[in-house]
């Protein structure tokens, strides 16, 4: 009788069930969206942050200081050959713990070659190398990522597929020794020289402006460094830095061993810089930090600003369904005050009004993990340009906030009608 | 005129006779009021408050000697700043680089303001701390590793105007005997670590900087961190190249261009969500406006066996759901903007300004849809026969 | 020309016949009586009658105008101008007070006047409890305050459906009693009721069974009562 009473409730009462269920799929589809949003925006911004370029840099162990300072040129470069990375350790930056996070690299070389006569810093990088990982991974990679924010001013972006003679020309160089794309122009150094064809002018505000740009294999030919780098540049998705970061980044051995364990285990710059070290020979990787600290200040924003809306949203939508539930249980005080009259005890009767309410919701709430699924996409796919990934960690959460919210909302309700006497309630007071 | 006074009378009696089912629906217009007006501000307010967390990326734009100028002074340097609007300033580091030799090894030295480059600069990493006074420096963690000092340790510098000409020439031994070398020590106040090319550096005040070398207004470059939109800074740039001619405004593009595009995606994720939470807000409200009224079928048949006409009873309806709205929509209005308030004071650790024009949008915007929420189940209720409503239990 | 005149009227849901056919005259200053088992047809009488409803077939004419044939739109002020209705539920507004529900029907009607509901709800003895709210009054005076509120508009017709339905006797003869005033003062009044001590005291009976008029009682008694009541008072 109790099922045939509730499924009384439910098919008659189509229209108000269908209003509860339909709150209660806008509020779940809420709760779904922007639980799943804010689960997944630390990712999104991370990738986003990646415009900004590498964050980590490696460079080999004893030199970097040297050449900086010393200013040390192509003469000397035999001497301290032992200070450069090894070129076919590369692909070892893919095998760490953490490889699945490493978004993009690119090797560097420089050298100052002899351009009309004045000496010019000459990069050799990839452009859009294209790699092919030993684990199976396709991967393009080069400047043109690590270098997003290039304003090429005059011509395009060098493509190594196409043309591996081309070079791009930072502006301020261009415009001392009037260089346009298309141009071509010899270079020279002690080892070698070169004609390479200027494809694109750029614009970058920092002192890159005075570089030339090339393919990697033209900038050791040039410098006689076949097979060695200069440095690397990675950039990785990481996790903003904490107490235990920092404690690591300073000496890892300090660490206790599970304290070890969770640094290593953790996408930190830190540990991922680590881990470079392990598998190149004789590099020093450490964080840059203008990147790798602001992308943890803002990383760390956006989420916390996300989880403030996403607070503010679920308590809408916990307020919204059960002011619904309310309104809607006090809609029935005739029917509950009929069946109070004919002898339903106190329990019966919440357990019957909650059962419908709790059948609904079931409903209501599952077509609204679906909307919700949608409504999360659509700002996936509107903003990032890619799916937000659904964490199954929301379901439970919906599950219970729509279960606790629904009897909430009908708890007091209830309690209201059941203190009313059943003679008022029938005679409509 | 008292028909007017009656149909308020009707409306006030029923919303304050009827409490608890209209703190219902008052609950929840203003819910969505609050996160209407809540958002609303957090969406116009992000792009001000993230722009500043992405200062944390450094100086966007650097000024450079001009290629006819006799280089870059510190009168220059304000002259252009002065085309800067002042609050939109975060910071400014002026640079002047120097060679100076210690233990005859060259070091360069960057004098510059050193409370300036904090805010130019705040993702530099400082052992120990920053120089608080003259004679204190920053070094460099590459530079303090070669010449193995430690926080607390002095440095004795020595600058040869003969050795700035010829740089490329090795050190002499006898260099520490010329006449013109000036000596001076400096205590380390703290180590400096960035990943970057600034590790080679030692950091010191300008004024150290001109008591080592003499001169005092010449500057090689000067950093400035400005909070502003892409189009802004454009502006200054063309602004003062045009007008100070010693001076030549660069834009960093790493950071201005990067900073563009991450701050738009994140203004669009706000208002993204901004609008979802929005539209399942609304029409949570309009369910429960829907429910309050559809309570009222009764009532609606009695007051048309009365003999009003669907109209009347419609602007009544409607008149108690606008003024539910109105009292909704102020109440969400200031609850939106404690609510984001709380945000920026939780997130951004800043304020935000008050935008009263927000309050009359998010009144009238929960009186529109309280309104119309309210006019589709009265519509239906006047619809209907009042004999049946009425006849119905 | 008689006030109200039922001409033919049939009403039709579907197979059932819930009036078949009926043919009645109430004259101006009237007081009929409308009784009859349940599902007899008198409550779709009273809904035609009360233009909460329209007939399927024949003539209804209030004044000498068919309502059968005027738009709902019409029908509403028809009923707001001519006819005062009270119900067995006594459906009040249950958030406006006494005087406040009085004035609702003159606010429909015309223009509210607060003074004029007061001096309705005194005629109903009801004076003292103009500002308490419905569930604060008993089922007597909620019955009293609609018949003030029937009464408010002058209407030509008050029709009654089971006046006396929810009340206990002294309340019911409370009811009576105003009836009886109504009547005196020339108001037509029509009562639907299935109670014979309420049906005996009007003028006329008009017994419905099966949707046809049954039979029709002309009251002989009718006026003793009160005879009886002023030689007793004398």
């Amino acid at each position: 009788m109790f099922l045939r009473m509730v499924r009384g409730a439910l098919f008659r009462q189509k229209g108000k069930m269908l209003m509860i269920a339909f709150t209660i799929l806008l509020g779940a589809s809420l709760a779904t969206s922007m639980l799943n949003v804010m689960l997944d925006v630390g990712d999104k911004v991370n990738q986003e942050l990646k415009a900004y370029g590498a964050n980590i840099t490696v460079v080999p162990k004893e030199n970097s200081v040297i050449d900086d300072i010393y200013e040390l040129e192509g003469e000397n470069a035999d001497e301290i050959k032992s200070a450069y990375l090894k070129e076919d350790e590369l692909g070892k930056i893919k095998t760490i713990f953490w490889a699945f996070n490493i978004v993009d690299f690119a090797p560097f070389i420089d050298t100052t070659v002899n351009l009309n006569g004045s000496e010019v810093k000459l990069v050799g990088s990839w452009y859009n190398h294209h790699l092919s990982l030993p684990t199976g991974e396709e991967l393009d990679t080069g400047v043109t990522s690590l270098r997003s924010w290039w304003d090429i001013t005059d011509g395009e972006w060098a493509d190594e597929q196409k043309d591996t003679n081309g070079v791009m020309v930072g502006t301020l160089l261009a415009q001392t020794q009037g260089i346009k794309a298309g141009d071509t122009i010899t270079v020279s150094t002690k080892n070698a020289t070169k004609n390479l064809k200027v494809v694109g002018i750029f614009d970058c505000g920092s002192d890159e402006d005075e570089q030339l740009y090339t393919t990697l294999d033209n900038a050791q030919e040039l410098s006689n460094t076949d097979g060695l780098l200069s440095s690397i540049e990675v950039s990785a998705l990481t996790t903003p830095d904490n107490e235990l970061a920092r404690k690591a980044a300073k000496d890892p051995s300090s660490l206790s061993i599970a304290d070890y364990e969770t640094w290593y285990c953790t996408a930190y710059a830190s540990s991922i810089c680590y881990q470079i070290q392990e598998v190149i020979t004789d590099s020093v990787a450490s964080p840059v930090r203008q990147v790798a600290e602001s992308e943890g200040a803002i990383m760390e924003k956006t989420q916390l600003l996300m989880i403030l809306i996403t607070i503010l949203s679920l308590v809408g939508s916990a307020l919204g369904i059960s002011n619904l539930v309310t309104a809607s249980v006090m809609e029935r005080s005739n029917e509950l005050g009929l069946l109070k009259a004919i002898g339903a005890k106190d329990g019966a009767i919440s357990a019957l009004v909650l059962t419908e309410i709790m059948i609904t919701a079931l409903f209501g709430g599952a077509a609204g993990y679906f909307v919700g699924y949608g409504f999360a996409q659509i700002i996936g796919q509107t903003v990032f340009g890619s799916a937000i990934d659904m964490k199954p960690l929301v379901i439970p959460i919906v599950a219970v906030l729509i279960v606790v919210v629904t009897l909430f909302g009908s708890i007091p309700a209830i309690r209201t009608l059941l203190r009313m006497k059943p003679a008022e309630v029938l005679h409509g007071r | 005129m008292k028909k007017r006074r009656m149909f308020f009378r009707m409306i006030t009696a029923s919303l304050i006779r009827r409490r608890s089912r209209m703190f219902v629906a008052l609950l929840a217009i203003a819910v969505g009021a609050t996160i209407l007006s809540g958002l609303t501000t957090i969406y116009y307010d992000v792009p001000k408050q993230m722009g500043e967390q992405f200062r944390n990326y450094g100086a966007n734009m650097i000024f450079v000697a001009s290629a006819d100028s006799d280089g870059l002074t510190t009168e220059s340097v304000d002259e252009a700043l002065s085309y800067i609007k002042n609050d939109q300033i975060v910071g400014v580091a002026p640079y002047r680089y120097e060679t100076v030799t210690v233990n005859e090894q060259p070091v360069i030295v960057a004098g510059t303001d050193l409370s300036g480059a904090q805010k130019t600069s705040p993702y530099w990493y400082i052992t120990g701390e920053w120089p608080s006074a003259g004679g204190q420096v920053l070094v460099g963690k590459e530079t303090a590793d070669l010449l193995s000092v430690k926080v607390g340790d002095t440095i004795k510098m020595t600058y040869s105007a003969e050795a700035l000409e010829n740089p490329d020439q090795p050190a002499e031994t006898d260099r520490s005997q010329n006449e013109d070398a000036v000596n001076m020590t400096f205590m380390v106040a703290g180590t400096l670590d960035t990943g970057g090319s600034e590790e080679n550096y030692i950091f010191m005040s300008l004024e150290d900087v001109a008591s080592l070398t003499g001169e005092s207004s010449k500057l090689d470059v000067a950093e400035l961190s400005v909070s502003a939109t892409q189009e802004e800074l454009n502006g200054y740039v063309e602004k003062i190249s045009s007008s100070v001619s010693d001076v030549t405004p660069r834009l960093v593009k790493r950071v201005t261009q990067s900073e563009t595009t991450v701050l738009s995606k994140l203004q669009s994720l706000v208002l993204l969500v901004t609008i979802v939470v929005l539209l399942l807000m609304m029409i949570c409200v309009a369910t429960t406006m829907m429910a309050v009224v559809t309570e009222r079928r009764k009532e609606i048949g009695l007051r048309k066996s009365l003999g009003a006409s669907n109209k009347s009873i419609v602007y009544e309806f409607m008149g108690e759901g606008v003024l539910l709205g109105a009292v909704g929509g102020l109440l969400g209005s200031i609850l939106g903007f404690v609510f984001a308030q709380a945000v920026s004071v939780n997130v951004f650790n800043s304020t935000i300004t008050f935008r009263p024009l927000l309050v009359p949008i998010t009144i009238l915007a929960s009186m529109v849809v309280t309104g119309a929420a309210c006019l589709i189940p009265v519509r239906n209720a006047t619809e209907v026969d009042p004999a049946l409503v009425l006849k119905g239990e | 020309m008689s006030l109200l005149e039922l001409k033919n009227v049939s009403k039709i849901y579907g197979p059932l016949k819930a009036l078949d056919d009926i043919s009645l005259k109430v004259e101006e200053g009237e007081w009929v009586a409308i009784m009859g088992p349940s599902g007899s047809g008198k409550s779709t009488m009273m809904n035609i009658i009360s233009c909460l409803d329209k007939p399927s077939l024949g003539e209804v004419l209030l004044d000498g105008v068919d309502i059968a044939k005027e738009s709902s739109k019409k029908l509403t002020e028809i009923r707001r101008d001519k006819i005062g209705l009270i119900f067995q539920q006594f459906h009040l507004v249950n958030y406006l007070t006494a005087v406040e529900n009085v004035m609702v029907a003159q606010y429909y009607h015309s223009m509210p006047d607060e003074q004029e509901a007061l001096e309705a709800l005194e005629r109903v003895g009801l004076k003292d409890r103009a500002k308490h709210l419905p569930s604060q009054l008993s089922g007597g005076e909620q019955q009293r305050v609609c018949i003030a509120r029937a009464l408010i508009n002058h209407p030509e017709i008050i029709l009654a459906d089971e006046p006396t339905g929810n009340l206990d006797e002294a309340n019911e003869n409370i009811v009576l009693d105003l009836f009886q005033q109504l009547h005196d003062e020339g108001t037509t009044l029509i009562v639907v009721t299935h109670d014979p001590e309420v049906g005996e005291v009007a003028q006329r009976t008009v017994i419905l069974n099966h949707g046809k008029i049954d039979r029709e009682i002309i009251n002989e008694n009718f006026g003793k009562k009160k005879q009886e009541e002023q030689s007793n008072e004398a």
